[in-house]
């Protein structure tokens, strides 16, 4: 395992060479943020509850589900590129598992956006939005920990969409589409509390809601104890699921590559 | 003139041809800039089945305000995909190439970049926007609006060329103009899509000013449906868009033609 988490810090280390793209996305997750508080300050209007949800809870819905979603993006072209290139070969010939080791490194790059981004915009935003604080430290755990849980729900998806490049002549298109279902399914355009009540219905069905609003729950202290341990066996159900789909891909996938020279 | 249309039919059926060699892939492509433009789009959409408006727009006035951002655009990038990624061109030593030919240099990076994919997919968005919500906003259409309105369009267009023309011709003495577009493009396109009203002053100032996307959108919409928070603006400003996208390209292509004497070619 620690050989694993050795991926994680030297992706961690490599990404601090790159200064000023540091001020860029924080420049970037903020206005995206500002977009939105400034559409929600509009649909408020001056008043601080709507349907029970006041405007502070808005504002950290938005920044959690936008801060965390622009922290965890990252080079979704990959797989398709290793595939492309024939890297891959060499990759299969390492002595390590290679989707381990891509979870790992990606997550290391989304460690380091948490610290290195989301962290300062979400104190910058502080300044001038009314966020709300944690409802308790023992609930600001318990987001942290959903927060990881979460991103391994992200990532699964986004591997079984990587995944289908051993199929396809490439996957652009498809990971663009799955990101804007997930920006607005799993509330970073819209806070999920406003989602027609018909549609989130459906969502509790599907990996969504599991992404960002759990945590979002979480922070803002909405959830009994019930709730809570549900919430989390949700979690590690889709993410059950989420990775044997992607190990039936994957193995499928692997079994057709056909690499020439290299 | 004419030497000029059979330069850019040329081009655009090379191109054409190019970007569809795979279909399915190109119109998976189309659809996948399509959708994810209207990502927002549809976020509010969901959000004003509950709120009803927002400062007095309603969705299909929304509608109407957001088509012309992506209907520009999708001209926009016909024209001026060249200068969008010129970087690159300096930097892999194209721009080297356009200089030798016996034809103006702005004139053939105008003609022969152009994003099919991306004009596909801004562009039908655009328009699908257009057809919902054009009728039932109220507006009527006779000459003189639909006159207008293409002025209109064609400003928008030149506003946007005119800032890439900008950053093309800063791109000669830094080289490096990437992050310049992100911050004062990309960024500020994300604010230019909702009504100007909704931001505080000093967003609001930028968008007038530094990059005056509010004449994109805003103030022509604004033309057609004159919603009541126009009222903090001075009134002319609805008649002014074809004017500011014509002197912003001439100010921007002064300011490219002094510039381009500093190129110096990065020797590849």
């Amino acid at each position: 395992m620690s050989r694993y988490i050795q991926f994680a810090v030297i992706r961690f280390k490599s990404k601090t060479a790159y200064r000023f793209d540091y001020f860029l996305g924080i420049l970037n997750t903020l206005l995206s943020f500002v977009v939105y508080y400034s559409i929600y300050k509009a649909l408020y209007s001056g008043q601080s509850y709507i349907d029970g949800v006041s405007f502070s809870m808005v504002t950290t819905s938005f920044l959690i589900s936008l801060g965390l979603g622009s922290a965890f993006h990252k080079n979704e072209m990959f797989l398709q590129d290793k595939i492309k290139q024939g890297t891959i070969a060499n990759e299969l010939l390492k002595p390590v598992n290679f989707k381990l080791r891509m979870l790992f490194e990606d997550a290391g790059e989304g460690a380091f956006n948490v610290v290195f981004n989301f962290l300062p915009t979400a104190v910058i935003a502080a300044l001038f939005a009314h966020l709300s604080t944690p409802s308790g430290a023992l609930d600001l755990i318990l987001c942290i920990a959903s927060v990881m849980l979460g991103y391994i729900v992200l990532w699964q998806i986004s591997f079984i969409v990587q995944s289908l490049s051993f199929w396809l002549f490439s996957v652009w298109g498809l990971v663009t589409i799955k990101n804007v279902l997930i920006n607005i399914f799993a509330g970073a355009y819209i806070p999920m509390w406003f989602m027609p009540e018909r549609i989130r219905s459906i969502l509790h069905f599907t990996p969504f809601d599991s992404i960002y609003f759990m945590p979002v729950q979480l922070y803002l202290g909405q959830l009994n104890e019930m709730q809570v341990a549900l919430g989390f066996a949700k979690q590690l159900v889709w993410i059950a699921v989420l990775y044997v789909i992607g190990e039936v891909c994957w193995r499928c996938g692997i079994k057709r590559l056909v690499v020439q020279g290299g | 003139m004419r030497d000029i249309l059979s330069l850019f039919f040329a081009y655009a059926k090379s191109g054409l041809k190019s970007r569809f060699q795979y279909k399915v892939d190109a119109i998976v492509v189309i659809f996948a800039v399509f959708l994810r433009e209207a990502g927002g789009i549809i976020a509010m959409y969901l959000a004003l089945q509950k709120f009803g408006t927002v400062n007095g727009w309603s969705i299909d006035e929304l509608l109407f305000l957001f088509s012309l951002i992506f209907i520009t655009y999708g001209i926009f990038i016909v024209f001026f995909m060249a200068l969008r990624d010129f970087p690159d061109w300096i930097k892999h030593g194209d721009f080297d190439r356009v200089m030798v030919r016996p034809r103006g240099v702005l004139t053939q990076l105008v003609l022969c970049g152009a994003d099919w994919l991306a004009a596909f997919g801004h562009g039908t968005l655009g328009l699908l926007l257009l057809l919902v919500s054009a009728n039932r906003v109220g507006i009527e259409w006779d000459v003189k609006t639909v006159l207008y309105y293409v002025m209109c369009v064609a400003g928008g267009v030149l506003i946007q060329g005119a800032v890439f023309l900008t950053f093309s011709a800063i791109t000669f003495y830094v080289l490096e103009t990437g992050s310049l577009k992100e911050i004062f493009y990309w960024n500020m396109r994300k604010f230019a899509i909702y009504p100007l009203s909704i931001y505080n002053k000093f967003i609001q100032a930028i968008l007038l000013i530094v990059v005056p996307f509010a004449f994109v959108n805003y103030f022509p919409a604004q033309f057609f449906l004159r919603k009541p928070d126009m009222a903090q603006y001075p009134g002319w400003l609805m008649y002014i868009t074809p004017a500011v996208g014509v002197a912003m390209y001439l100010l921007a292509y002064a300011f490219w033609r002094f510039s381009l004497r500093f190129y110096k070619s990065t020797g590849n």
